[in-house]
Parts: C-alpha cells; sequence; structure tokens
C-alpha cells in the first residue's frame, strides 16, 4: 500500500512542535522513529493530514545523569540497550529495550515511540478499533480489547518512572503507571496537543537487580506474546523491595501491585517464585491473536514471572 | 573429480554480482515510459455472488485510466488442463476473501488505491466451506458447481494385497497427523509489467511483451494466449531476475493475466507488483493435510503394507491440486521397499485462497506422517530407528509395485553418514535431560517424467550459437530463480566445450529468444534442462572436433577439448600442469584477458602456422565456421518411455527420470515449562547424483533443512471465517536467523546413469527430512509423540502436560461461548480447538484432551 499524502512538518525545538501540535490537533501524528508510525499509515489506521518529525529536536536525544536519571524521548532504543550506564544502574530497562523487535528497528525505533506505541495493528479486517464495530478478539463485546504491546513500559514501570509532558500549556510530570488507561482504543492519557518529551527514572530506583523476560515464537523481530519485568533489591538474603509488571495480555502495560507485599522481607524459594508467578497469571487478560492461545499466553507469564523471580533473587 | 575441469568445482553462482550489488533488475525495478500502475479489488466475501459492478465512480477520479472486470476476459484458465476453473478476474462468483474481482489502471499507486474505494460492488453473500472435511459433505452452495461435494478430485490406489499383508502383520501402527496451511514466502513479490506496441497504422493493441516474476514463462506464454485470444506468436513473455518461487510461480497467477487486460484496455504498459498481503492471498502453498495412516511390519522391522488417507484443503480453485494429491500418493513409493499400498486421496474445494505447488509439492506433509510413525513402530519393537530404515532399503535397479523405476539410490550412504557424523549410536538417547535425536529421510522427482501438458513433445530444448571469437552462447527457456539455473546451464556447456566459464553467456527464459523449457518446478531444470544442455554443446563440439582434426591430422574422435585448448588424445602438449588458473601462459593461448577476447592478430598468426598439435579454443572455433559456416547446435530432452509410470488412473505423477534421497538427523532441546523446542543441529545427507556445483548444492540443502525447520515449528496459515489472520511476513512467522540451527550438509553423489554428468535434482528432496527429523527427536529428548504441524510451544506444552499427568492446559478455557457450534476455526485449530463437529476419534486434539483428561 501506499503511504497517504501528508504535510511533514519539521520542528528544531519542543515550543515549535507543540505550537503545531495545538495548531492541528486532531489531525496531526507525531513520527519519532516511524517504525510503528509509518506501517500503520499504510495499513490506514490513521490519515492525518500532517506529520509533525521530531527527529531534528536536538534537546531530545541522549541520556543524562543526574539527581534522576533524564532520557530524551528520541533516544533510540539500541541507544538504552548498549547505554554502561543503564546497563549497570537500570539493568532491566537495557535488558527490555535489547528485545525489541530487530538490530535495524532499534537503530530507529525510539524510547518515547515505545511508550507511546499504539496498541494492535493489523488492517485484517474492520474492528472497532478501525472503523468498525465487531471486535474479532472478544466477540460481542463493545469495548476494544486492542493489546499493548510494547518490550519497554513494563521495565519503566518497576522503575517507577516517570515522563515529562508538553504542550504550549507548558510542560506537566506524571508517573507512567498513570499514562496507560486499560482501553484498547484510548489506550493513553495524551491530549491531541501534547509531546512526550523526557523520561526520568528516580535515584532510588538505581542498582535493583533486573529481569525482563519475553514470550515469542522467533528469536527477533516478534513482538512480544506475553513480557514480564522484575526488579528486586535484597538485604541479608531477603527481599528488601521487589516490582513486578507484564505486558502484552492487557490493554496495557500493568504492574502487579500485589507482588511487594507479597516478597517484600522473604528469601525467595521455588514456591515463592511461584506463587508470585500465579498473582501474575491472574492479572493477565491475554486474547486471541494469530499466534499462541490466550490459555497458553497466561501460563506463560506465570512461568516467565517464576524464573524472572528466581532469576533476580539468586543472581 | 580430476576428469573434469568445471563440473564439481565451488563456483559463484554467474549472476551473483548484479544480485548483490543491486545492479540486477527485478520485474518492479522496470518502468516503460507511459507506464501506469494497476491496482487489483479484492472480494471482502468468502463466497458471494456478484449481483453488480459499477466502477462509474472510479472511472470518474482524475487520473484513472481504465478499469476492468472479469468480462474484459472471459475465458477460464488453470494451469492444468484438466482445472480450467480460474477467471482473471471473477466473472459471477468470489470464492475466498482476496478473490479478484477488478483492476484499475491509473497514473500513480495512490490514484489507483483511491479508485479502488470508489468501484461499488453488489455481492450476494453464499454459505462458505472453510474445513475440508466439512465441505466433502455439501450438497447445496457448491464452490464450483461442477464438482460434487466440494471434491475437486479423488483416487483410490491399491498395489499389491494391502489386506493380506494386514492381516499377516506382526505390528500395525495407526494413526492421524496433522500439517496444517504454510505458504512460499518468498521475498519478491509477485509483478507483473504488460505492454502492447500499439499498431500504428490502426492503433489497436498489436504484440504483447510481458515481463513477470515466473518459474514458468512458457505456461504463462501460452495461459496468456488462452484468455486474451491471441496467438502465441503474438506474445513474449521475458523473465527478469525473480527473487525466490518455491512454487510460488511455478503456474500462472492472477496478476499475470490482469496486468495484460488492464494494458490492453488502458492502451499503455501497466505494472502490478503485489503488496504482501496480496502474495498471501495469491498463495499456491502447501495446503492443510489430514493424514490417517497405517503401517504393518514384521517383527523385525521390514514394512509390509501402508494404508494412507489424506484430505487436502485445496482452498478455492485446482491450481495444481490434482498433481498435489497424486503426489501424495505416488511418493509413499520409490524412498523404501513397501510390497503393499492402498491410498486413497481426496482433494477437497473450501473458501480459501488456493493451494498448489511448494517446495517438495506433494510429499512433505504425507512423509511427515510416515516417518513419525516409522518411530513409533521403531520404539515399539525395541529396534534403532536409523536401522529400521536399513531393514526397508529399496534393491535398485528397480520398479516399486505403484511403477517408479529406481536406478541410482544413495539412501544407504545418506543414512550411513549421518549417523556417523552425529555420533548417533554413541549420542542417541544419551543427551541428557530434554535434549534428543531424530532421524528421518525423504526423496524427490529429478523432474516429472510425463509433463502436465501431455505431448509428446521434448520437455526442454537448449540451442548453442559460437562466435568467431569463442564466445558462446546458450539460448535456454529454463528460469532462474535464484536456485542457479543460469550456473548450471553455463558450466555444463563449458565443461562439454572443454571452454573456460566466462565464455558462456547464458540467454534464458526469454519466449521470442529462447527455444521452449516447460520451467522451474518439480526440481527439473538440471536434470532435462542440464541433459539439453550437454546434447547441444556435444552436437556443436562434434563440428568443432571435424574441423580441428582436420587441422590436426588425426580423428575427430581423438580431439580432445579441455580449458580452452584443444589437442589431440594423449597429447600432454595441450594439457597445462594447473587447470583453470590462468596462468601467463594460460592467457596469451586462449587469447582472454579479463573478460575480454583478443582478436585478430595472435589468431591470424597462429592460422598461418600449417599443421598443429593443438588448437585454441577460437582457433578451433574459426576452423569450425570456416568450414561448417555458422556454428550451431540444439539439443532436447524427453524422459525416456521406462520412466514413465505405469497404467492405473493418476500413473503420471510420481514417475521421475531419477529420484533424490535425503537422510536427516535433528538434535533439539525442549523446554518443559514452556515448550520451546530449540533445534541445535542439523545434519542433511543428500545424493543428488553428482555435485555440478557443491556450494550451490549445500546451498540448496542448508535453504530445504530450514524451510522445513519453519515448517515444523512456526509456521502456520492461521484462518478465521476465511480470512486469513496473518497476512505479513511480521505475523506468519518464517525463522529468523537467531533461531536457525547449524547445518552440516552432506553430500551424496550416486552418479545417476541418465542425469547430465550423473546429476539428479538437490533442491527439494531434503525438505520432508527435517520435519519428522524434529519430531522424532522431540520424541527422543522428552518422550511426546507430535501428531500436528507446527509444533507450536502451546502444543509441544499441551502434549507435555498429558504425557506426565501434570495440571493440563485446557487450552479452550477462555474460548467464547457465543461462538458458533459449527466448526469455524482451524489452520491449527488455534481458538476452537475441541469445539464444533465431532472430530474424527484419532484427531491429536481429542487424543490429547482424553489423554490429559485421564491423568488428571
Ligand atoms: C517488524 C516490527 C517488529 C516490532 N517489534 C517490536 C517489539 O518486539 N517490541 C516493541 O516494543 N515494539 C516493536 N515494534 C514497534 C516499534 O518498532 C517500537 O515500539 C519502537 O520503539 C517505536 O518507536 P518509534 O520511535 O519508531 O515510534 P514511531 O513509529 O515514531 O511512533 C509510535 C507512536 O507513538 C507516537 N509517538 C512517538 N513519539 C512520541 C512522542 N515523543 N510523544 C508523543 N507521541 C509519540 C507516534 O505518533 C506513533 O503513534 C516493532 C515494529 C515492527 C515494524
Amino acid at each position: 500500500m501506499s503511504l497517504p499524502e501528508f504535510r511533514l512538518l519539521r520542528p528544531s525545538t519542543v515550543e515549535e512542535a507543540v505550537r503545531y501540535l495545538s495548531q492541528h490537533a486532531g489531525n496531526i501524528r507525531v513520527l519519532a522513529g516511524g517504525t510503528d508510525l509509518i506501517p500503520s499509515m499504510r495499513q490506514r489506521l490513521f490519515e492525518p493530514e500532517y506529520v509533525l518529525d521530531i527527529r531534528h529536536i536536538g534537546e531530545l536525544k541522549g541520556i543524562r545523569q543526574g539527581a534522576e536519571v533524564e532520557i530524551g524521548a528520541l533516544t533510540s532504543l539500541t541507544v538504552i540497550e548498549h547505554s554502561e550506564f543503564l546497563r549497570r544502574h537500570y539493568p532491566v530497562l537495557a535488558e527490555a529495550a535489547s528485545t525489541v523487535a530487530s538490530p535495524l528497528l532499534r537503530n530507529m525505533g525510539t524510547i518515547g515511540g515505545n511508550i507511546c506505541l499504539v496498541t494492535w495493528r493489523k488492517g485484517c479486517g474492520f474492528c472497532i478499533k478501525k472503523d468498525g464495530d465487531l471486535c474479532h478478539v472478544a466477540p460481542g463485546g463493545s469495548k476494544c480489547w486492542a493489546v499493548f504491546s510494547g518490550d519497554t513500559p513494563p521495565a519503566l514501570l518497576c522503575l517507577d518512572a516517570h515522563i515529562e509532558i508538553a504542550s504550549s500549556a507548558g510542560l506537566r510530570r506524571i508517573p507512567l503507571r498513570e499514562f496507560y488507561t486499560g482501553i484498547g482504543d484510548s489506550y493513553r492519557r495524551l491530549e491531541a496537543n501534547e509531546l512526550v518529551t523526557r523520561i526520568f527514572l528516580p535515584a532510588a530506583s538505581a542498582d535493583y537487580r533486573g529481569i525482563y523476560r519475553k514470550l515469542r515464537i522467533r528469536g527477533s523481530i516478534d513482538y512480544p506474546l506475553a513480557g514480564v519485568a522484575v526488579v528486586l533489591k535484597r538485604s541479608n538474603g531477603h527481599v528488601k523491595d521487589a516490582r513486578l509488571a507484564i505486558t502484552a495480555v492487557n490493554p496495557a502495560p500493568m504492574l502487579i501491585k500485589a507482588a511487594p507485599q507479597m516478597l517484600e522481607g522473604k528469601a525467595v524459594d521455588t514456591n515463592l517464585a511461584e506463587a508470585v508467578g500465579d498473582l501474575a497469571a491472574k492479572t493477565a487478560k491475554p486474547l486471541t491473536t494469530s499466534a499462541l492461545t490466550p490459555e497458553y499466553r497466561r501460563e506463560m507469564i506465570r512461568v516467565f514471572t517464576k524464573r524472572a523471580v528466581l532469576a533476580a533473587a539468586n543472581n | 573429480m580430476s576428469d573434469f575441469s568445471i563440473i564439481g568445482k565451488r563456483t559463484a553462482m554467474v549472476d551473483a554480482a548484479g544480485k548483490t550489488t543491486g545492479a540486477g533488475k527485478y520485474t518492479d525495478d522496470l518502468t516503460l515510459p507511459g507506464m501506469l500502475i494497476g491496482k487489483i479489488l479484492h472480494s471482502p466475501f468468502p463466497h458471494a455472488r456478484i449481483k453488480r459492478i459499477d466502477s462509474s465512480r472510479a472511472r470518474a477520479l482524475e487520473g484513472v485510466v481504465a478499469i476492468v472486470t472479469g468480462k474484459d476476459a472471459p475465458n477460464p484458465y488453470g494451469i492444468l488442463p484438466v482445472g480450467h476453473d480460474e477467471h482473471a478476474l471473477a466473472l459471477d462468483k468470489v470464492r475466498y476473501v482476496g478473490d479478484n474481482v477488478a483492476c484499475v489502471a491509473a497514473i500513480s499507486e495512490a490514484i489507483a488505491e483511491n479508485a479502488l474505494e470508489l468501484i461499488d460492488v453488489e455481492y450476494e453473500v453464499l454459505p462458505a466451506y472453510f474445513d475440508p472435511e466439512e465441505s466433502m459433505k455439501a450438497e447445496t452452495d457448491l464452490i464450483h458447481e461442477n464438482k460434487l461435494h466440494n471434491i475437486e478430485k479423488d483416487y483410490h490406489h491399491v498395489f499389491g494385497d494391502p489386506e493380506k499383508a494386514f492381516g499377516e502383520a506382526d505390528y500395525v501402527a495407526e494413526g492421524r497427523f496433522i500439517a496444517n496451511e504454510v505458504t512460499h514466502a518468498a521475498m519478491e513479490p509477485h509483478s507483473t509489467l504488460a505492454a502492447f506496441e500499439i499498431d500504428s497504422h490502426t492503433g489497436k493493441p498489436g504484440r504483447l511483451t510481458v515481463w513477470s516474476s515466473t518459474q514458468v514463462p512458457y505456461y504463462l506464454q501460452h495461459k496468456l494466449s488462452l484468455v486474451l485470444d491471441m496467438p502465441m506468436a503474438q506474445i513474449r513473455v521475458i523473465k527478469p531476475l525473480v527473487g525466490g518461487g518455491f512454487g510460488g510461480k511455478s503456474e500462472v497467477i492472477p496478476l499475470e493475466i490482469i496486468a495484460a487486460i488492464a494494458a490492453r484496455a488502458a492502451k499503455a504498459p501497466v505494472k502490478i507488483t503485489y503488496t504482501r498481503e496480496e502474495v498471501f492471498w495469491a498463495h499456491r502453498g502447501r495446503p492443510r493435510s489430514i493424514i490417517d495412516l497405517k503401517t504393518a511390519v514384521k517383527k523385525d522391522g521390514a514394512i509390509t503394507a501402508v494404508k494412507a488417507r489424506v484430505v487436502q484443503d485445496g482452498g478455492a480453485y485446482c491450481s495444481y491440486g490434482v498433481v498435489t494429491i497424486l503426489y501424495s500418493g505416488a511418493l509413499l513409493g520409490a524412498l523404501y521397499d513397501i510390497p503393499n499400498i492402498q491410498y486413497d486421496g481426496y482433494r477437497v474445494l473450501t473458501n480459501k485462497p488456493a493451494c498448489g505447488a511448494m517446495r517438495g509439492h506433494g510429499t512433505v506433509n504425507v512423509r511427515f506422517a510416515f516417518e513419525s510413525q516409522l518411530d513409533e513402530i521403531a520404539a515399539r519393537l525395541n529396534l534403532d530407528p536409523a536401522e529400521i530404515r536399513r531393514r526397508n532399503l529399496l534393491k535398485p535397479p528397480c520398479v516399486t509395485i505403484n511403477g517408479l523405476r529406481v536406478q541410482s539410490y544413495g539412501l544407504p550412504e545418506c543414512i550411513q553418514q549421518v549417523v556417523e557424523r552425529s555420533r548417533w549410536k554413541q549420542r542417541k538417547g544419551q543427551l541428557g535431560k530434554a535434549s534428543g535425536l531424530g532421524i528421518a529421510c525423504s526423496h524427490y522427482v529429478s523432474g516429472a517424467a510425463n509433463s502436465i501438458i501431455r505431448s509428446d513433445m521434448p520437455h526442454s530444448t537448449v540451442n548453442i550459437k559460437i562466435d568467431r571469437d569463442g564466445g558462446v552462447v546458450v539460448y535456454t527457456g529454463a528460469s532462474e530463480i535464484g536456485q542457479g539455473s543460469d550456473t548450471m546451464t553455463a558450466q555444463i556447456a563449458a565443461e562439454t566445450l572443454g571452454c573456460s566459464l566466462g565464455r558462456v553467456k547464458v540467454v534464458a527464459a526469454d519466449t521470442d529468444l529462447t527455444p521452449i523449457d516447460i520451467g522451474s518446478y518439480s526440481s527439473r531444470v538440471t536434470f532435462m534442462a542440464g541433459n539439453a544442455t550437454l546434447r547441444a554443446a556435444e552436437q556443436v563440439k562434434k563440428q568443432i572436433a571435424s574441423a580441428a582434426a582436420r587441422k590436426m591430422n588425426c580423428a575427430p574422435e581423438d580431439v580432445v577439448f579441455r580449458e580452452d585448448k584443444v589437442f589431440r588424445k594423449g597429447d600432454t602438449q595441450g594439457q597445462s600442469p594447473t587447470p583453470l588458473e590462468p596462468t601467463q601462459a594460460a592467457v596469451s593461448v586462449s587469447g582472454r584477458v579479463e573478460g575480454q577476447i583478443l582478436r585478430g592478430s595472435l589468431q591470424q598468426k597462429r592460422k598461418e602456422e600449417g599443421q598443429k598439435y593443438f588448437l585454441t579454443f577460437e582457433e578451433a572455433v574459426v576452423a569450425a565456421i570456416d568450414f561448417h559456416g555458422a556454428l550451431t547446435g540444439t539439443g532436447s530432452y524427453a524422459p525416456p518411455p521406462e520412466a514413465r509410470g505405469g497404467k492405473h488412473k493418476g500413473a503420471g505423477v510420481g514417475p521421475s527420470p531419477a529420484y533424490s534421497y535425503s537422510a536427516q538427523v535433528a538434535e533439539v532441546s525442549v523446554d518443559e515449562d514452556t515448550g520451546e523446542v530449540t533445534v541445535h543441529k542439523v545434519w542433511a545427507a543428500h545424493d543428488c547424483g553428482r555435485a555440478l556445483n557443491p556450494v550451490s548444492v549445500e546451498g540448496q540443502i542448508i535453504g530445504s533443512v530450514w524451510m522445513g525447520m519453519g515448517q515444523a515449528l512456526e509456521e502456520e496459515m492461521v484462518w478465521k471465517d476465511g480470512m486469513l489472520m496473518n497476512p505479513g511476513l511480521l505475523e506468519y512467522r518464517s525463522p529468523s536467523s537467531t533461531e536457525s540451527p547449524e547445518v552440516e550438509p552432506i553430500i551424496v553423489e550416486s552418479v545417476d546413469p541418465e542425469g547430465p554428468f550423473g546429476a539428479k535434482e538437490c533442491s527439494e528432496g531434503s525438505l520432508a527430512a527435517t520435519i519428522p527429523a524434529i519430531a522424532n527427536a522431540i520424541y527422543d529428548a522428552v518422550g511426546i509423540r507430535l501428531h500436528e504441524s507446527p509444533f507450536t510451544p502451546e502444543r509441544v506444552l499441551a502434549a507435555l502436560r498429558a504425557r506426565k499427568g501434570a495440571k493440563p492446559i485446557n487450552l479452550t478455557e477462555g474460548v467464547d461461548p457465543t461462538a458458533p457450534r459449527r466448526f469455524r476455526e482451524h489452520g491449527g485449530a488455534l481458538w476452537f480447538r475441541g469445539k464444533g463437529p465431532e472430530r474424527h476419534p484419532l484427531d491429536p486434539a481429542r487424543r490429547e484432551a482424553a489423554d490429559a483428561g485421564g491423568d488428571d
């Protein structure tokens, strides 16, 4: 399919970018790496009149260390994957980034784009998500169940990341966990005139052990069919603090809220890891896709959680 | 192979640089002045009557030049003479989601796409059939009026006395196997550019030229002539570079005719390139096959009878279906010695894209079933799986019970090689937790002995012309599709003529220039076009020899051609100590420097010198041209009558002048918590007769194993109500490099008495062994027998849970309760597994469910 026609806008500052956004709100799409937007446009999921190419906003690129860690929304996944600093202090994020798509797509794809990744993507007939009134995966319902399939958000949720959002009204900052709605066709709390500009990792989240486990059929390219991120800090062989999040099995990436209490103060053994796995599996609501049954994927949330918890607790 | 200077050497493909640098041109790279882009409107319904098409709104769109529908070319066609059931654009009915309804030719792709949305089509939706076993019960709303019960074709073969053999067997194994649907996924999407010469006097479209990504230019020329009502002589088909076919381009694909119809209407060249989604709809891949297999053996493992019932889900049109269902039965023979065979094959129509030929055409799924069952039998009889295969070898030369002639037979050596190299005896069963080895064998035809067009004409003809400077031009209809046919042709010509490879230029697959060849499919090219090339080269060589003999004062039979020299037999003068190396001497003697031929002075000087002890190739050529006039030769090949098979109905499919053989050992490990299977290594031995180009043979073996592994573990077309749910390379999961195992290709050379220099096929036969080798390795690793491919993690896990009596995972737990009772989902039965109509008692889904329940 050909790319629909659009006007390309290329701002070089955030101010310029948000001005365009409010000017054309509702009729404009942000292009960061383009690895998600361009295929979606070819499939006519969107046909905006304007495309805002933010790749020339230099200040949104790169990782800055300070009281907290600041990652520009335009930082490529390759940079995150290979950052020595992140690998040492926030390993779960570097690992999650390294599993996205393929090396070429990680060179182009950005962390901001990964967070804002559009749910569901295939044009095999119309559904609620696009022009239709029927849901292929949960027939009979009127809620959109389009699944969120980004790899880095569960890691970022575990790290208690915050994001900075810019608009012509100024900057606001929210915890990432408040960003997602859990509804497939309006999955993120981002106004049409807003831009995600930065991601912040609190210093308090540094130096947790971190593990990301991803279910996919191929060793590369595939989106996650289920994903589990765990971060954990120990003292004296016991869990001091831990967080767990899952992705690709709900319309939003989700923190498993009860997991920290379950783990805190305990020495992790197989039984405990299994119990946490059961908990995570209960939260997962995977739906039909063209690969692997929902039941299997929920089962893998259980297995992967158990494995990730054990690995994080015992190296 | 010191007897050869070019054959048997590792030779880079003659078109390699063009492809790797991007200089090579594929169809979609071509443009013509005034060229339009064509886009096809596809049916959104699996089965519907077209009541009305109104394209007036689309026609009014600026930039739209022509819109064509079924009425513009109503003649039916199909690749098989018995299967002319397709129309380029639907006439009255659409039969699958993606069927072709109309085509817009416009000045840009975007305009053509927009115009499609303005075409109004009124459909009357009809009940549709998606499951072959359901479809076979159909009484009404048949997919094609003349195909009762939606059965395209069924065959019932009995050879020997299977009933008696089953009665006398020591052990009978029985099982149902399902191989889900897969497709070729060639890298290049189909593309066609069609242009009419507009007669400058009448202004009407005259001669037609079509550039197309095809494996079969001559069939395309023929079908175009049928549908467009034009003489074949008025149609020229040219095949540019093709980026892979694997069978997906081995018949006429709708766009190839639609482009021509649109070009005729628009009076301008029209190019159509499929999107990836359209490639999936065009399909012609390997059908989902339901195989009920029964094998009788004696205590010692000797197979006494085989009974197979195969139902293939063929999709909405015949395509190669009749051939596929026949291959599935015929190729039960010619691998092992099986004295009694019963085969019942049903090719069934359903409202999905048509299946057709795909690498290992017809044999792959049945081989998966057979080799898995043989492994079960070996376990049951406590025999080594390699040994049971050895006990059932053929004793060639022979003719099998179903009429297949086998001459060269490298299977014993293939088995021996993989057993040795994998250290099977030491390692089988010893690999430790959840790791295992599995073995399986397969075979394939080196071209069909009977062509699908049922005529006595040669299957391949090749012409050769040699110019005064010693440049050799080979004209062949054989279609290079990436498999290396041009290189093979050049090698055979150069070896036969004793000239260097660089002298040979291959002109291929242009129906105006090259003599007829039926195409690149059924692994026929090396055997048949190779033999034709050999014969053409020998004919020219004879002419050169007679002229050279006069110059050298000897008998023509005593003239030897080698390394760009022509000399007398026994005369060492001509032999250069280091063959092929372009030493200074060789360069000056051959007069050939870096691809250029030095003319004139050197030739002239030596020409005047009187009697010679040797001649350079050019001198010999000049002498021959002076003596005979033009220097041309022609050769053709038709399979010998002895190889053409028996007399029963359907006997035409299966016979081949020679069969390739393969044995493989796969090493896998299984994650018992997730069901994920990792293939670590595959040892693949393939008997290709003689390896004309070892590097190319190895490439084909590795590619076959890789493609087989895709079908074994990952690839599967998933359907929902006739809609393909994974029509893209992201969702249709061909393996990526990360999970591709190490493949150790092992070449076995049985030197076939009829192949060119003894060569047989090497590009398809290996694929079929990979799937059961992996299945058998999984059994060795964790003791589960998988009856349904691909062996996705969930299928493996479900089987593991069932075996262990652990908590079974209920694969239908989350299924929507409002789902219709009718079985609508398959292609792996991913969603509604166990639901719907009664499944066959041996259906693997049932069996697992039953086992799981029992253990609970
Ligand atoms: C073959 C393939 C495989 C893939 N596999 C994976 C995978 O395994 N895991 C995975 O997580 N992803 C995968 N992806 C999706 C994608 O490549 C990544 O998610 C990538 O990180 C997206 O980043 P981008 O910069 O390219 O996003 P873009 O395509 O530029 O943008 C994505 C979306 O976010 C919006 N957006 C981008 N940046 C901002 C911003 N700063 N503020 C507001 N909105 C913004 C865009 O408007 C768009 O809607 C895959 C994609 C392909 C094509």
